[in-house]
């Protein structure tokens, strides 16, 4: 299966209405299509509400193949919504996540293989030398902050104690901080 | 919802804030509805959290060279990492050295930092004559130390050699020396 792209003209909403065209015929470019634009975003919530990398992954199967299932079965009557019904389904996994894995398992043996492949559509990390350069360009006080926030996901007021700062002082140095290593990771001047 | 326009785009700052859970539930539920909706915020998050995973690696594989409260220390070791601590009070010196089982080599440095406005970190190193001046590092006055963390790729490749570090409280234009460091580098013999 080619790698389907992110920037495909077909909007959200127009993949889901090829789905629900097709009903049990099944319409795999549209549904591979459709996976690679939401995952990045069900897997970006799946880590800030579980704080795991893994169970996020787990989070994208679960929500994405369930939706192509009521996709296909016709049950989703408004695909301009999709997105929206897609966030209420991630709300709803996060809290019973832990019920089981049987039916993840039973809807990847449906969808699984040939939808995933190649379709994560997540942004690539940054050159890890070009980083460690970046990071060395900032001011002491500035790569503190940096490593400490990124490190854990520490919030500014954990930084602030650590560092005996304001907690508005540690906002302020954080987020020029990540302004410049963005500027300087992208090849701006830091 | 619309995938591909965004309407009031969310300022970088907020997105952190929002990543690290500092937002209160209201905002937070309008983020999680609007990252689902706007490609552009979703991607710059994506962007935002693809940056922190790389310093956390970064950090990981001793990349990263800086002066860090003791907390940082503490979030290292309850990461799994393995951490070789020196402890070395003012006019200390030690002989140092990394061997294959750490992930990295810290040092304590004691002083008495109460009352310190600014405080720099002068490194000479004795064999290439060269030194470098860190200033206005992040520290903590009730710690009564900063934490040194060398990069460990660096070090892993230094024959035997010499630094000597000061801690220097900056107020004005006058400076006072808190304390000086000495360490002694020992390759590792396996």
């Amino acid at each position: 299966m080619p790698n389907p792209t992110v920037d495909s003209a077909e909007d959200d909403a127009a993949l889901a209405r090829r789905i629900i065209a097709a009903g049990p015929a099944r319409d795999a470019a549209a549904e591979a299509l459709l996976y690679a634009s939401l995952a990045p975003r069900v897997r970006l919530y799946g880590r800030k509400h579980l704080r795991d990398a893994q169970r996020a992954d787990d989070l994208v199967q679960d929500v994405l193949l369930m939706t192509f299932e009521r996709l296909g079965r016709g049950e989703i009557r408004e695909p301009e919504r999709i997105a929206s019904f897609v966030l209420g389904a991630c709300r709803q996994t996060v809290i019973d996540l832990r019920r089981g894995e049987s039916r993840r398992e039973r809807l990847l043996k449906t969808y699984g293989v040939e939808i995933m492949a190649d379709s994560d559509g997540d942004v690539e990390p940054p050159d890890t030398r070009r980083l460690e350069q970046c990071l060395e360009r900032l001011p002491e006080r500035e790569r503190a902050v940096v490593l400490m926030t990124f490190y854990e996901d520490s919030s500014a007021d954990a930084v602030a104690q650590a560092l005996d700062l304001s907690t508005g002082n540690v906002r302020v140095i954080r987020h020029r901080a990540v302004e410049r290593l963005r500027r300087c990771i992208e090849g701006a001047v830091a | 919802m619309s995938t591909n326009a965004c309407r009031s785009p969310v300022d970088g700052s907020e997105l952190l804030g929002y990543w690290l859970g500092e937002l209160d539930a209201t905002r937070e539920a309008q983020l999680d509805e609007h990252l689902f909706a706007c490609r552009a915020c979703g991607d710059a998050l994506g962007r935002l959290v693809a940056l922190g995973d790389a310093v956390r690696t970064l950090i990981a594989h001793g990349g990263a060279t800086a002066i860090m409260p003791p907390e940082f220390v503490a979030q290292l070791k309850a990461a799994g990492l393995r951490v070789h601590e020196y402890r070395l009070p003012p006019q200390g010196s030690v002989v140092c050295t990394i061997t294959p089982q750490d992930d990295l080599v810290v040092a304590h440095l004691e002083a008495p930092l109460a009352g310190v406005q600014r405080l720099d970190v002068v490194i000479h190193e004795v064999e290439a004559d060269r030194t470098f001046r860190l200033t206005d590092v992040g520290f903590n006055p009730a710690s009564r130390e900063v934490v040194l963390v060398p990069k460990a790729s660096d070090l892993r490749h230094r024959g035997r050699s010499t630094q000597r570090v000061e801690l220097v409280a900056v107020s004005g234009g006058d400076e006072h020396v808190l304390g000086h460091y000495t360490f002694n580098h020992t390759p590792h013999r396996g």
